[in-house]
């Protein structure tokens, strides 16, 4: 049984050296594999000397969820169990990260709906908690499919949200997450976004760090609140409900706090820049008129979208925002200098990036902005439907 | 010159009535034919904790929400809210318009030098009495400073008049009132102490009444002119 | 560490409160003890619940600092509370607490408790939810029986005032039958809920029902309810502790009303289960209780 006690300055509590994040990241040699989503999330959760975890069944989310409980098992996680339902399991995570402990959670679609009381909690309470968001649809009626509208309903509780988009991704960005999550001027929890199924089971290759490494531990007497584990002196926070001395110290704490929560969001920028290389990653014509403003699967399907562009003579680039929270303004006004046609397709019905897009170019850019297409239900957004929208908006001018 | 519409703010402790107050301070404008708004603030219910309640009356529609920040009158039910901070404005006067009013129940005048200078600059009048006193001497409990503050009021305001106040305190007491717990428990005390139910309301009235003459003396003495226009009939 | 993270720096101290220095020179924190904490210090020491801004005579502030004179080692215990007429109090104690949301309390309670086994485990570490009826019984059952189920080594304190007071007087499942309260203007229509029978059938080792009439009886149920969750499993104690207000009784009537009660719907029921019987007759010979 590994106790948290044997970790050392050079090792953790299951023999694993201990590495900066850098050295994970960006410098400790890689070796290719073939997995799912849901299988990368264990390998990253392996390497990232983890306190804590507490899961639930909900597909897209159950196995990642269990394979954590297997790395617990085996000692490389420090606390685990299954919770009662969502709304229980992120209070017990908050429990667990208020106490001191790096923790990791996962959800999806009705699940997050059903938390959805503790996520504001969880930024409130400066908590530097892991969620791995799995997309999947939100009822009624039901699907599991990877439809993405629960982003939206995260927009707005005060955590950072970043999304990934594929194997690769999910790995980099869950063991950065933790990283950035923690930096004691950020210090608020960290939503992973990758889409259900096509992330999560989809078997893809990707490259390794080998796991004897892992990186250094959570340091909870650096957060600006003090951890509620009875070794320093007590903090007075959420912890303490102002409404009790009186309304007026309730509302002007509760202004304040919440302006300093999205400041804070924004001091994760060059953190995240530094750890991600950029907030958005552009590829394709530097001189494009067209371009997709993109996340998660999205992106992928717009990449294929550039290239079968490309053989028809149109020239695109896709600009794919790898963090929504903090959003990248300054990034997309600079990719979309010169471009008169942006396209940004969904996997919902609502278009949540469009209304981000548009808030946030207005009256900066004259580039005309098309929310499409969007696929409800999680169901595939085929090549072809993008192109046809492309076709359709570059040929209205010039009749049927 | 008299304004087309006024924000009254209630400043008090938890148990002493200022909801109830201004509830009926609204009902009696709007009996008077005032546009007329009313709507308390307060965190955990709590006797002796701050309660702030607010009254808005004017000859136009009410638009304004939330608690009154700038008010045109400020009524101090208990010394403990200027003694003790038990305000969500400090100082308590926080906002005071021109030329408005402020009426404090202490039985001590409870303004430093400073508070009179900042008050007489911005021309606001001030009464200070001992309505608690006034009270028990009127209706035998200090359950009626509420309506002895009430008729205070509308004595300076002139503009109210008493039967508008009357059918103000009857729609409060004799209809079936939505209450908090602590509310209710209050009510039940002081119908206890009344054998019938009018007397009640009777003892209400007269020391909403006296209050009212004594304020409408004081403000001629002190030169207090109209502050509300008078209602369009 | 514990009692050290209440010391005063030296430098500051002739700067500091009175009732800070009180706190490291006069509390009764577990150093330097050789009986366990009790009711009896309470009058000559400094207790841990600075003021409180209930109302005068409240049940629940007298029977908060029954409990908070008789937790087994303060300094190592983490309260987690609820939303509630027992949040007003919490600001003012002197440990380390938690108010998260309402009816979560078990669930966050699970894991700070896990959290803190994890990262210390050579220490003892008592983790204690104090919460009202509503919390525990409406809201937050699902998370106070899963607790229970899964063996949580926590202790669960009701303070059942039979009613949601701090929103203005609404029936709550530990509302007696047919009492009027709002939202039950007809009076209750279904039994209260005896939590502390489900309690025992829930695993719990340890479930107590009974009023906060009598100080030193409160304190020893709560030293076992501790002790026994620390070792043997989760523990659970039901307190009768009325709300004068909604009832319409005066600040000091809220005694009497307990003392009669001790006779009727809370006469004391109290089940321990074989494995914490035999740890506190171990807890009794090692001079704990």
């Amino acid at each position: 049984m590994t106790k948290r006690t044997d970790m050392t300055e050079t090792k953790n509590w299951s023999g694993q050296t201990l590495v900066s994040t850098e050295h994970m990241l960006f410098e400790a040699p890689r070796t290719k594999h073939f997995m799912t989503g849901s299988e990368v999330v264990k390998e990253a959760v392996k390497r990232c000397t983890v306190d804590a975890s507490v899961s639930y069944p909900i597909t897209p989310q159950s196995e990642a969820a269990h394979l954590i409980g297997e790395l617990w098992a085996d000692g490389y996680v420090g606390a685990y169990f299954r919770g009662e339902n969502e709304f229980g399991v992120m209070s017990e995570v908050a429990g667990c990260a208020m106490a001191g402990s790096r923790t990791v959670t996962t959800t999806s679609g009705p699940g997050t709906l059903r938390a959805m009381e503790n996520f504001a909690m969880w930024s409130g309470t400066r908590i530097p908690v892991q969620l791995i968001l799995m997309a999947r649809g939100i009822n009624s009626p039901l699907t599991i499919q990877p439809d993405n509208l629960e982003v939206s309903y995260m927009l707005e509780t005060g955590c950072m949200i970043w999304y990934a988009e594929n194997v690769q991704e999910l790995f980099d960005m869950t063991v950065a997450g933790f990283t950035v999550a923690e930096k004691p001027d950020v210090h608020v929890p960290m939503v992973t976004v990758v889409d259900g199924f096509f992330v999560s089971h989809t078997r893809e290759a990707v490259m390794l760090p080998e796991d004897d490494i892992a990186i250094q531990p959570y340091e909870p007497y650096k957060a600006p609140l003090p951890p509620i584990d009875s070794e320093m002196p007590p903090g007075r926070f959420l912890r303490d409900p102002f409404v009790m001395k009186s309304n007026y110290i309730s509302y002007a704490t509760h202004a304040s706090w919440q302006f300093e929560i999205r400041s804070a969001i924004e001091r994760s920028i060059p953190y995240a820049k530094h750890f991600l290389k950029g907030l958005v990653e552009v590829i394709g014509d530097d001189d494009a008129e067209l371009a997709f403003i993109v996340t998660g699967t999205a992106g992928l399907q717009a990449k294929e979208a550039h290239r079968e562009l490309a053989k028809i003579g149109i020239k695109s680039k896709v600009i794919r925002l790898k963090t929504i929270r903090p959003f990248p303004h300054a990034e997309i006004l600079e990719a979309v200098q010169g471009v008169k046609n942006i396209f940004v397709p969904e996997f919902n019905v609502v278009g949540w990036l469009e209304k981000e897009v548009k808030q946030s170019l207005y009256k900066k850019s004259d580039a005309d902005i098309v929310g499409g297409p969007r696929v409800g239900g999680g169901m595939s957004m085929p090549v072809e439907a993008i192109i046809a929208e492309v076709q359709e908006k570059l040929n209205a001018g010039k009749g049927a | 010159m008299a304004k087309d519409s006024i924000k009254i703010r209630m400043p008090a402790l938890g148990g002493q009535g200022a909801v109830t107050a201004a509830h009926i301070a609204a009902t009696a404008a709007d009996t008077e034919g005032y546009y007329a708004v009313s709507n308390p603030f307060f965190g955990a219910e709590k006797r002796m904790a701050p309660s702030e309640s607010y009254a808005r009356i004017a000859t136009v529609p009410v638009y304004d929400r939330g608690e009154v920040i700038y008010p045109d009158i400020i009524m101090v039910y208990h010394p403990q809210v200027i003694t003790m901070g038990k305000s969500y404005t400090m100082p308590f006067y926080s906002g005071i318009k021109e030329n408005g009013l402020v009426i404090i129940n202490s039985d001590t005048n409870l303004l430093t030098a400073t508070d009179q200078k900042i008050l007489d600059d911005l021309n606001v009048k001030v009464l200070t009495k001992d309505f608690t006193h006034f009270a028990i001497e009127q209706a035998g409990t200090e359950l009626a400073t509420n309506m002895a503050m009430l008729g205070s009021l509308f004595g300076a305001l002139g503009t109210v008049s008493k039967p508008a106040i009357e059918e103000g305190i009857k729609d409060r007491f004799l209809k079936k009132y939505t209450a908090s717990g602590g509310t209710a428990t209050l009510d039940s005390v002081i119908e206890k102490k009344f054998k019938k139910k009018m007397d009640l309301i009777q003892k209400n009235l007269d020391t909403a009444s006296a209050a009212f003459d004594l304020t409408a003396d004081w403000a001629k003495e002190v030169g207090l002119g109209q502050i509300l226009e008078s209602p369009s009939k | 560490m514990s009692h050290d993270i209440y010391k005063i720096n030296p430098e500051f101290k002739d700067i500091m409160p009175q009732e800070i220095i009180d706190l490291e020179e006069k509390a009764t924190w577990t150093q330097d003890r050789t009986k366990p904490r009790g009711i009896k210090e309470m009058p000559e020491s400094k207790e841990l619940l600075e003021e409180h801004s209930l109302c005068a005579g409240c049940p629940e502030a007298m029977t908060l600092r029954y409990v908070l004179a008789s937790l087994p080692v303060p300094e190592e215990t983490v309260i987690v509370n609820s939303t509630g007429c027992t949040s007003l109090m919490f600001p003012h104690i002197a440990l380390h607490t938690v108010h998260s949301l309402f009816g979560n309390q078990n669930a966050v309670a699970s894991g700070i408790k896990r959290s803190l086994e994890w990262r210390f485990p050579d220490k003892k570490k008592d983790v204690v939810v104090l919460a009202g009826d509503g919390a525990t019984v409406d809201i937050g059952l699902d998370y106070t029986l899963q607790s229970f189920f899964r063996q949580e080594n926590i202790t669960t304190i009701c303070f059942d005032n039979e009613v949601y007071a701090n929103t203005g007087g609404q029936e709550s499942g530990m509302t007696a039958k047919n009492q009027v309260f709002k939202m039950a203007p007809k009076g209750k229509q279904f039994e209260k809920v005896p939590l502390w029978e489900i309690a025992k059938t829930s695993g719990c080792h340890y479930s107590v029902n009974m009023t906060g009439s009598a100080p030193k009886a409160v304190a020893k149920v709560i030293r076992e309810a501790v002790l026994i969750a620390r070792e043997v499993g989760p523990t659970f104690v039901n307190i009768y502790t009325p709300c004068i207000l909604e009832i319409g009784l005066s600040a000091n009537e809220g005694l009497a009303e307990m003392k009669e009660q001790d006779k009727d719907r809370f006469e004391t029921y109290k089940y321990v289960s074989p494995e914490a019987e035999a740890y506190l007759a171990k807890c009794k010979e090692e001079g704990l209780l």
